[in-house]
């Protein structure tokens, strides 16, 4: 079941309608946590079972962390759900990466080996509900969170149906809080969650979903187009995913909104970023943070020598670019910023910005550029990150190649053509965009009174239906 | 608390209302969405329309089987000269069929005399093609309504309690017919078929669609292969084995007895045609006589050149030189049919 489809309209409307009519607590996260298994078996019953069984064990290991004042003890009961946690990713997302890379390494050192890869369903949202659980057990381990005394608290977080399966990836300390207070529905900003879910739909089903047809026209045989074909399907690429993840996130947003839980924000207009690290503190925020939080100052973050920080950087890109799927694909493209990021460091370090940068990152300013560096800075930025989208869209490296040599200037080889017109298209979006990110649209459906709203907001819909291609492609990050 | 959800609900009830209005007027304005595979026909016939007495309504069975330069010939030999068009559809089964239809009548033919509607069941199932422009087009709530009630009564003899346990059962295409009245109500993403383009990959398939003589007759191809005719042979054995006769459900009659209505409102008759499909079992109608004459032609016994292997391409379709015979032999029993009151 998908935010976009009409069954989830219907869905919503029931769990909406129940769980507000709920009077106690602990009905409502009953309810709101049989509405959340019901909507991740619309997908496939099966790993229902996966996620009971990560919620019941990271329960476990919480109660007997909080028991126990024994260091080793304690480390040992994080490691088990560590183990757990990663061990089910490894397993579903990465056996097959693992089997054919090993195989690749042996035939290479020239001892061929025959070893079976296993035809393994990923189940949506694996990486996601993992992190969420992850972050429960590191945080009690940490004692910056107490346990949880129920397991219905800690199974409606992981369990939670607007994040669940495609983030963002909410801390346990961000949300078990939420869980313990019964939500009042007169807090809730019923106004601002409806607007934001229609945004949401926007980018994901009109815009998103309309550009994906070209970009898998393209990248299914990228040796057959010219070389302004690559521009148009990587810039398209490049709007496609942030609609698509940032419409999801959106949605999620809203639809937790409506029930009375904030969730985190996950973007906050990347492509406006100045410099690579300004755009890791706009993209997927809640990977970013967790992966800093969780990785790399574990690792040992920016104290120590700089070929030490460099290495944590490039260590948590690395990780964090596998994390998207087992392909080489995805580890080139985490190495890609992980070498940006090392690049824009050192740049920084060199010019002695870096307390500027650090300045800036913490106000992380909404609008765009503002000097003529500025925007140098920018063009540089949008370039390499476009750049190491292809690496994220091809199937696999010889897809990449043709669309790698297009994008650095070099003849594309092919004689199909996308039309270099669409390049328009990309920039009437982006003046939308920005005009979105100097708070055009922010405020004035506020204004009116509740029904003239309600009435707007039926009106409005009814015309964003026009614009949706025929068919829904599902969320990209549901593959993650 | 109360109070507020209270206002909550009556907030939902202006933006649902809101949004049916603004869906109704829009669907008003736009034309109707004429998918590929449909729009060529329609485009040519009602540019055309005057020029036809006859039309002939149905799937990919007619549409591969009636010759109209061949069927006008055999009429004019026994002394009822037509002049029709082969309306046959790919996979155009009902209910999808009486929307075209209606679309047909819409065009109003002034020298409509008769239409040949292929007789078959509803079909409740359309989760195949759920994304299609295909499937959405002709969900226009009387057709859907007909959907649904197959859906909950597929064979017309169910009661209350057994329709009330049938919604699990057909809980998947109640669904997906919900949806696809949706799409079509709320006119899911008709913004793009008023591209250019669109309309340029609507009509890319014109000439092969209308046929050689721009007639709607599409021709058919060689006979089967022998190892499929082996399958073939089984299967056909087993229907005849199998069959018997079948009344139609309520969904399906009701659709048949409210298209014979409109095309005799529109001043034609209708006659209903069962063609050489593999399925044996005569198709009745509850009541007699049924609302329009049935000429049947699913029956190996009484028709065997039809069911020769090497007569036919497929389960479903004739060869090209068998569809011709068949073309003058449909002729040949309609004459009579237009004749009597």
């Amino acid at each position: 079941m998908l935010f976009v489809e009409f069954r989830f309209f219907w869905f919503f409307l029931a769990v909406f309608a129940v769980y507000w009519s709920l009077r106690g607590n602990r009905n409502r996260k009953i309810w709101l946590l049989v509405c959340s298994y019901f909507f991740y078996a619309c997908w496939n019953w099966k790993f229902l079972f996966l996620i009971m069984a990560s919620s019941a064990l990271d329960y476990f290991v919480g109660s007997m962390l909080a028991r126990t004042d024994d260091a080793r003890k304690r480390r040992g009961w994080l490691i088990m759900s560590l183990c757990a946690n990663l061990g089910t990713i490894a397993f579903f997302k990465y056996y097959n990466f693992f089997v054919t890379s090993a195989a690749a390494v042996l035939a290479w050192l020239g001892l061929p080996a025959s070893l079976h890869t296993l035809n393994i369903v990923i189940p949506v949202g694996v990486s996601f509900y993992t992190f969420h659980s992850m972050s429960y057990t590191i945080d009690v381990y940490r004692r910056k969170l107490e346990p949880v005394r129920s397991l219905l608290d800690l199974a409606c977080f992981i369990g939670f149906f607007p994040q669940m399966v495609a983030g963002p990836i909410v801390r346990a300390s961000q949300f078990l809080p939420q869980l313990r207070s019964i939500r009042r529905f007169s807090d809730v900003d019923a106004r601002g969650a409806l607007v934001l879910f229609l945004t949401g739909f926007i980018k994901k089903a009109c815009i998103a979903d309309s550009v994906a047809p070209f970009v898998d026209r393209y990248f299914d045989a990228p040796w057959n187009f010219a070389t302004a074909s690559a521009w148009v399907a990587v810039l398209f690429y490049a709007i496609q995913i942030y609609c698509d993840f940032s419409g999801y996130t959106d949605m999620a947003i809203a639809t937790a909104g409506l029930l009375g839980y904030q969730l985190p924000i996950n973007f906050r207009f990347p492509y406006f970023a100045e410099n690579i690290a300004d755009f890791w503190h706009r993209w997927h925020i809640s990977l970013s943070s967790w992966l800093r939080d969780y990785l790399y100052i574990p690792l040992g973050g920016n104290r120590g020598p700089s070929w030490f920080v460099y290495r944590n950087i490039m260590i948590t890109m690395l990780l964090g670019g596998l994390w998207h799927g087992g392909a080489w694909t995805f580890v080139i493209w985490g190495g890609l910023h992980g070498l940006a990021l090392m690049g824009h460091r050192a740049w920084s370090h060199r010019r002695d910005l870096l307390p500027q940068v650090r300045d800036m990152q913490k106000h992380v300013p909404p609008k765009g550029p503002r000097s003529v560096a500025g925007w140098f800075a920018w063009a540089l930025t949008i370039y390499w990150v476009c750049f190491a989208w292809i690496f994220f869209r091809a199937v696999d490296l010889p897809h990449a190649a043709p669309a790698l040599r297009s994008f650095l200037f070099l003849p594309g080889g092919g004689t199909q053509d996308l039309g270099a017109w669409m390049l328009w298209i990309v920039v009437a979006l982006g003046f939308v965009h920005w005009l979105n990110s100097r708070g055009t649209f922010s405020t004035w459906w506020r204004r009116p009174p509740a029904p003239a709203f309600a009435a707007g907001y039926g009106c409005a819909f009814a015309l964003v239906l026009l614009f949706i291609p025929p068919h829904y492609a599902p969320f990209i990050y549901f593959q993650f | 608390m109360s109070k507020q959800l209270g206002k909550g609900f009556l907030y939902v009830a202006i933006a649902l209302a809101a949004f049916i209005a603004t869906s109704t007027v829009i669907h008003a304005l736009l034309p109707p969405m004429i998918p590929k595979g449909v729009a060529a026909k329609l485009k040519y016939f009602s540019e055309h329309k005057d020029e036809f007495d006859t039309v002939i309504v149905g799937t990919s069975q007619l549409y591969y089987s009636v010759s109209p330069k061949i069927f006008d010939a055999t009429t004019g030999e026994n002394g009822m000269p037509t002049r029709s068009f082969n309306f046959g559809i790919d996979g155009m089964h009902p209910p999808e069929n009486f929307y075209v239809l209606d679309q047909i009548l819409k065009t109003k033919p002034k020298n409509l005399k008769s239409v040949l509607l292929e007789l078959g069941e509803v079909r409740a199932r359309w989760f195949p093609i759920l994304g299609t422009q295909r499937a959405v087009y002709w969900h226009d709530w009387p057709r859907t309504e007909l959907t649904l009630k197959q859906a909950l009564n597929p064979r017309g003899n169910a009661n209350w309690f057994i329709q009330i346990t049938r919604l699990w059962v057909a809980r998947r295409d109640l669904a997906s017919n919900l949806v696809l009245f949706g799409k079509q109500f709320a006119n899911a993403g008709r913004v793009a078929d008023l591209f250019p383009a669109a309309e340029r990959e609507r009509f890319e398939d014109a000439a092969l669609e209308l046929g050689p003589n721009r007639d709607g007759y599409r021709l058919a191809g060689d006979a089967m292969s022998a190892e499929r005719a082996v399958s073939y042979q089984e299967r056909l054995a087993e229907e005849i084995s199998t069959a018997r006769p079948k009344i139609l459900d309520p969904a399906t009659q009701q659709g048949y007895r409210d298209a014979a209505a409109l095309i005799r409102a529109a001043g034609a008759k209708p006659i209903f045609v069962v063609p050489p499909t593999i399925f044996q079992s005569p198709l009745q109608f509850s009541q007699s006589p049924p609302p329009a004459p049935i000429i049947a032609f699913n029956d190996a016994g009484k028709f065997p050149e039809y069911y020769d292997p090497k007569s036919r391409i497929d389960d479903s379709h004739l060869t090209r030189a068998e569809a011709e015979k068949f073309t003058v032999v449909l002729a040949r029993e309609f004459v009579p049919q237009t004749v009597q009151p």
